[in-house]
């Protein structure tokens, strides 16, 4: 049995330590906002916040997750308000959508490090993560106008 | 396509000028059979050391042995497996031909990444399996922004000088230059996961070559 | 207000009638040719009520709910088609709640996502359902409040009687509204009247999206569910020869592998029932973890599959292709196309007289452009759940095309289509790859035989190696100048695999006196689908860079040349057939160069591009604008300009451009899928480039031609174009012409860059 601590609320799952956190989180426990887009650490549509941290869930394994904090997609903000989210809802960002839950979980960690980013912070930051759709214009739009929510709340 | 974000135009014309000087440097050793002293990097211009490790005896020098060594030192490191890591630019390097890591992780002023873009968010404690996964190390990073210790592009001469120099090796003393040969990330190397090539020595012959080179004077091969 | 006659009672028909519980419903039947059972009575109403869907429900407490028909894959439907419907039945926007209708093609039509036909064909439709429900309510309130029904007016799902001071919600009138026949004629709105279509409305699965909410077929679960996988060979033209599981049986959680063949020997495909491997092995387990993890442990044996057979169904009548067994390389691919290139080939179209033309040519310029295979790599890989039993199968996941998958559902489970129920889920991305359902086929094959509830997964590596690519490609252009350097003579010759990528009859055809088409195709085992505006993507690459190659031979600026072309294919037009309006195609390139200050000063530290296309019904241009950043060439920025007559929801269809300006700027730099002895080089965005947020520009300015004419396609023709402007903008920028795609390879040989 592993612990794990997710969004918040405690779980044990019976499986292989081995077993990537993307297909605990899908699969096990249904938390399926987390994307798989590659398995390799190359697209970004499965990045879950790790302490904190963006890490990429399908290659890491559950067992690195064991009694950590853990936030997906799903436990981002509560009434999934966060600035980001409300940001990505007025520029009207997705088309597929598919990237979008890992899109934001990337940025999430960009705006909690800066508030105020760049443009080239933003590029260092969501390089990892692809928009086969190429909504890269508008993804950058909305971390800039979520920057501003997030240090202007009244604005949101 | 390989890109350099920060410095491409700067590389391919530092490359054109190391080709021209890699030949010079051919010449030069082909027409001179004894170092001068002048290259010993421990010699009249012996660096200062932060900790008084054991430096080699005066007696125990020898050059010829010494830059013979390096050579062997010089291939493992500007082999993709320790280049990679030691890029000339703040993006690391990736794959045998090492050209610049997709989705360019920055450096970061600690070496670790920055944002969503950490070394360890992708990079695990151990290999992931698999072809073209991330290679795992649980101190995974890039020397730190202060501390470059830049391989990529560094002829023999330059890089024997900067391993040696407090200033640019990491403030590792003699003693702790011996001892990294058996350092987690350099060990790293001769374990990089799945379809990589390793290094051009096992690492016990690398090691051998290391510490040959650093105990009979750390020479620096002339420029 | 326009009267028109309700075009649908022609092939269909609308009805209204009484829901559960008191509301009102309105649906619209095509007379289907999938469904010709259907064609007999109407369908028992009270009975469809529960499961209809093409409709527009109302309850009493005044929820509007809209059916979307049409699946959604981005380019956003699921909003576009149900504000066509709120649009003409005026209701509020605001309390208009959006659901997927199921497949069902008798009621809610052809349910096809692809060829940018989603809006074009459903405008009217949708148009005079949401009429015919407004004109319902009308009478209900009319009859309710004893005054003409000419004096009821409506506002956002409210009815008014000015002079009575009477108003009632829709929700109020919808009971006695179902009672109301339909009219055969409904009135519909004039353009101008327009207030919900042509203005900007948000993603109504918006707060789904960034809330992580289960909307894609990935995301699809049921209790008792397995996970399946397939090991397909590992190259085009292997098949699987013997395989040993006894290690994977053994690893926690896999249930079951076995091989599996997809279609029966003889079986007729449909023109959408590409598959690429016949013989399948499954891995079927508890989770997609267990499974990946027993693929490893599979001993599997392949074999050369030879020349063999596939017998192809549909309109031709019955015939056998030849699928030739060569392990193919791209190499030897090339090699073969240009001696094929050599070669007589079909004549396509031709006008005048272009061989005297281009013996007596004062100079002939001619130029052959190349382009790759590429792998669609939708973001969610290819996926299906299936449940099938002996008497039905439930099928839900993403499909752009259900109404074609559906009879070969029915033929390979030997079920009647009506035992068939198909669900479509929001797409990870399409762009043509999910109209060939083999995936949904093989999910329901490996149900049926392990009995159970089964989601069938591709990995990223099974899709990006699976095949239905699109195509590999080639074109020599060659134009005759005469001595004052005017164009006299135009011939094309393309070719590919397996197909070449000509449109004879689009431009520059009709502009050239003399003019010659042509085309030829290399069999192979590689199979190729529609991928975002099939054939254009290349077309639009090469002719629009000959064009501009062309354009600089005469001294001519790009978009002058362009337009004194159009301007003679519209005032005296050669030949018959011409496809493209060549005012409209003219319009685009004029507002796309006062947009982007064509000539201006302020532009110049730009390296400009320039290039339009016609396709999908849709006209579209682009100016790149590149600089060299950081020893690359860069597109910094991008104005766009598209004639796609009224466009529905301003900001998502200036999304929908920008999109297709970034995958088409990607795709040109870095899209290539190579093969080696039959198998795919690349496997996963480690070796499959893919843009990425560093490389899309800074800004991308879209302008909408102004216009009432009906809707046409957007999804894919603002894509085409984009490589062609990338290619002229690369010129400017590298002082060389780009042939190769993708064109980051040349770059690298470049010594300037």
């Amino acid at each position: 049995m592993i612990k794990l601590t997710i969004n918040q609320k405690k779980h044990q799952v019976d499986v292989d330590p081995d077993t990537p956190l993307l297909w605990v989180l899908r699969d096990t426990l249904g938390l399926v906002g987390t994307k798989y887009g590659c398995g390799v650490a190359q697209c970004g549509a499965c990045v879950v916040h790790l302490n904190g941290e963006a890490v990429r869930s399908c290659v890491t394994k559950v067992s690195r997750a064991a009694g950590q904090k853990v936030v997906t997609i799903e436990g981002l903000a509560a009434r999934a308000d966060h600035p980001l989210q409300k940001a990505w809802l007025e520029l009207d960002v997705a088309q597929c959508g598919y990237c979008q839950s890992g899109q934001i979980m990337s940025a999430a960690v960009l705006l909690k490090e800066n508030k105020n980013p760049t443009d080239a912070d933003i590029d260092a930051a969501m390089a990892g993560n692809i928009c086969r759709c190429g909504t890269y214009l508008r993804i950058r739009d909305a971390i800039r106008l979520a920057a501003e929510m997030q240090r202007n709340p009244s604005k949101g | 396509m390989k890109q350099h974000p920060d410095n491409g135009t700067r590389t391919s014309l530092f490359m054109k000028i190391m080709t021209l000087l890699s030949a010079v440097i051919f010449i030069t050793t082909a027409v001179t059979t004894v170092y001068s002293s002048e290259n010993a990097i421990s010699g009249g211009t012996e660096p200062q050391l932060l900790d008084s490790g054991p430096g080699p005896e005066k007696a125990d020098r020898d050059s010829v042995a010494s830059v013979e060594a390096f050579g062997k030192v010089y291939k493992v490191l500007m082999s993709p497996r320790c280049m990679n890591c030691h890029p000339a630019g703040d993006v690391p390097l990736q794959g045998d031909d090492s050209h610049l890591h997709t989705m360019l992780p920055k450096r970061g002023v600690d070496g670790k990444g920055v944002y969503a873009m950490k070394c360890s968010n992708c990079h695990q404690a151990t290999n992931t399996p698999g072809l073209h996964t991330p290679p795992g190390n649980p101190k995974w990073h890039l020397p730190p922004a202060d501390m470059k210790m830049v391989f990529e592009g560094r002829t023999p001469h330059q890089l024997a000088k900067q391993l040696v120099d407090p200033k640019q090796n990491g403030r590792k003393s003699m003693k702790k230059l011996l001892e990294h040969a058996d350092d987690t990330l350099v060990l790293a190397g001769w374990n990089p996961g799945e379809g990589r090539t390793l290094p051009p020595m096992s690492h016990a012959e690398f090691k051998e070559a290391w510490t040959t080179w650093i105990k009979n004077g750390a020479y620096a091969p002339k420029p | 207000m326009t009267q028109q006659k309700t075009s649908i009672t022609r092939r269909s028909f609308l009805k209204s009638s009484a829901l559960a519980g008191g509301g009102l419903m309105i649906s619209f039947t095509w007379l289907s040719a999938f469904s010709p059972a259907d064609t007999k009575n109407a369908p028992d109403v009270n009975e469809n009520w529960m499961e209809i869907n093409g409709y527009i429900k109302i309850t009493p407490d005044n929820i509007i709910k809209i059916l979307n028909p049409n699946p959604e894959f981005g380019q956003n439907v699921m909003t576009s088609l149900p504000m066509i419907v709120a649009e003409e039945l005026e209701a509020d926007w605001q309390k208009v709640v959006v659901e997927m209708g199921p497949h069902d093609s008798v009621k809610l039509g052809p349910q096809f996502t692809g060829g940018s036909n989603s809006v074009r064909m459903y405008w009217k439709p949708l148009r005079e359902a949401g009429a015919a429900a407004r004109h319902v309510l009308m009478e209900a309130a009319a009859q309710t409040w004893g005054v003409p029904v000419e004096e009821v007016t409506t506002k956002a799902g409210m009815l008014y009687h000015e002079r009575s001071g009477k108003s009632g919600t829709y929700g109020s009138f919808a009971s006695k509204a179902a009672a109301i026949p339909i009219p055969k004629e409904v009135k519909l709105k004039e353009v101008k009247n327009f207030n919900v279509v042509r203005s900007s409305r948000k993603n109504v699965e918006g707060l789904k999206i960034v809330s992580g909410k289960p909307l894609f077929g990935l995301d699809y679960q049921q209790p008792g569910m397995l996970i399946a996988m397939i090991e397909h060979p590992p190259a085009f033209g292997m098949k699987l020869k013997s395989f040993d599981a006894a290690e994977a049986l053994k690893l926690p959680g896999i249930k079951d592998v076995f091989s599996q063949k997809l279609y029966e020997d003889g079986f007729e495909q449909g023109g959408f029932d590409t598959r690429s491997f016949n013989d399948l092995l499954v891995v079927v387990g508890n989770t997609t973890w267990e499974v990946m993890k027993a693929r490893k442990k599979l001993k599997v044996q392949w074999e050369p599959a030879g020349d063999t057979k596939d017998t192809m169904g549909g309109r031709g009548g019955k015939r056998e292709v030849l699928v030739p067994g060569e392990l193919e390389s791209t190499d030897a691919q090339l090699r073969k196309m240009q001696e094929y290139a050599a070669k007589p080939a079909q004549q396509l179209r031709k006008d005048g007289d272009p061989e005297t033309a281009f013996k007596n040519a004062a100079q002939v310029i001619e130029r052959t452009y190349n382009a790759p295979f590429l792998a669609h790599n939708c973001l969610e890989p290819m996926n299906f759940f299936a449940h099938v039993t002996d008497e039905k199968a439930l099928l839900v996941g993403p499909l752009q095309a259900p109404g074609w998958t559906e009879p070969t559902l029915s033929k390979v489970l030997n079920l009647p289509a009506d035992k068939i129920e198909i669900r479509m889920t929001r797409m990870g991305g399409g762009f043509g790859r999910r109209a060939y359902g083999h995936y949904l086929t093989e999910a329901a094959l490996i149900s049926k035989k392990v009995k159970a509830p089964v989601k069938l997964v591709y990995t990223r590596e099974d899709d990006m190696t699976y095949g239905i690519y699109r195509p590999m490609y080639t074109a020599t252009y060659r134009a005759a100048l005469d001595a004052n350097k005017n164009l006299i003579a135009f011939h094309v010759k393309g070719g590919g695999i397996p197909e070449h990528a000509i449109h004879a009859n689009r431009f520059p055809a009709g502009a050239v006196d003399n003019y010659l088409a042509e085309g030829w195709q290399i069999p192979s085992n590689i199979t190729i689908g529609a991928f975002r505006a099939p054939r254009s993507n290349f077309n639009a690459a090469a002719e629009q860079s000959f064009l501009d190659e062309l354009a600089e031979a005469m001294g001519k600026d790009p978009i002058d040349f362009r337009l004194d072309l159009l301007k003679r294919a519209k005032e005296n037009p050669v030949g018959k057939n011409n496809e493209y309006d060549a005012d409209r195609y003219a319009q685009v390139l004029k507002l796309v160069q006062e947009k982007s200050g064509w000539n201006k000063a302020e532009n110049k530290k730009y390296s400009r591009g320039v290039a339009a296309y016609f396709c999908h019904n849709s006209y579209a241009a682009h100016v790149v604008d590149m600089v060299m950043r950081d020893g690359q060439p860069y597109v910094e920025r991008v104005v766009s300009a598209i004639d796609c007559g009224i466009v529905i929801n301003p900001d998502a269809a200036t999304n929908m451009v920008q999109g297709a300006v970034v995958d088409g700027i990607g795709n040109a730099l870095y899209g290539a899928l190579t093969h080696k002895n039959g198998a795919a080089e690349q496997t996963n965005f480690y070796n499959y480039r893919m843009i990425r947020m560093h490389e899309a520009p800074q800004k991308i300015d879209v302008h909408f031609v102004q216009s009432d004419t009906d809707p046409t396609g957007l999804g894919e023709p603002p894509f085409p174009p984009v490589f062609g402007a990338v290619a002229n903008a690369l010129y400017q920028v590298a002082g060389k012409r780009f042939y190769q795609q993708p064109f980051s390879l040349q770059l690298n040989s470049l010594g300037v860059l």
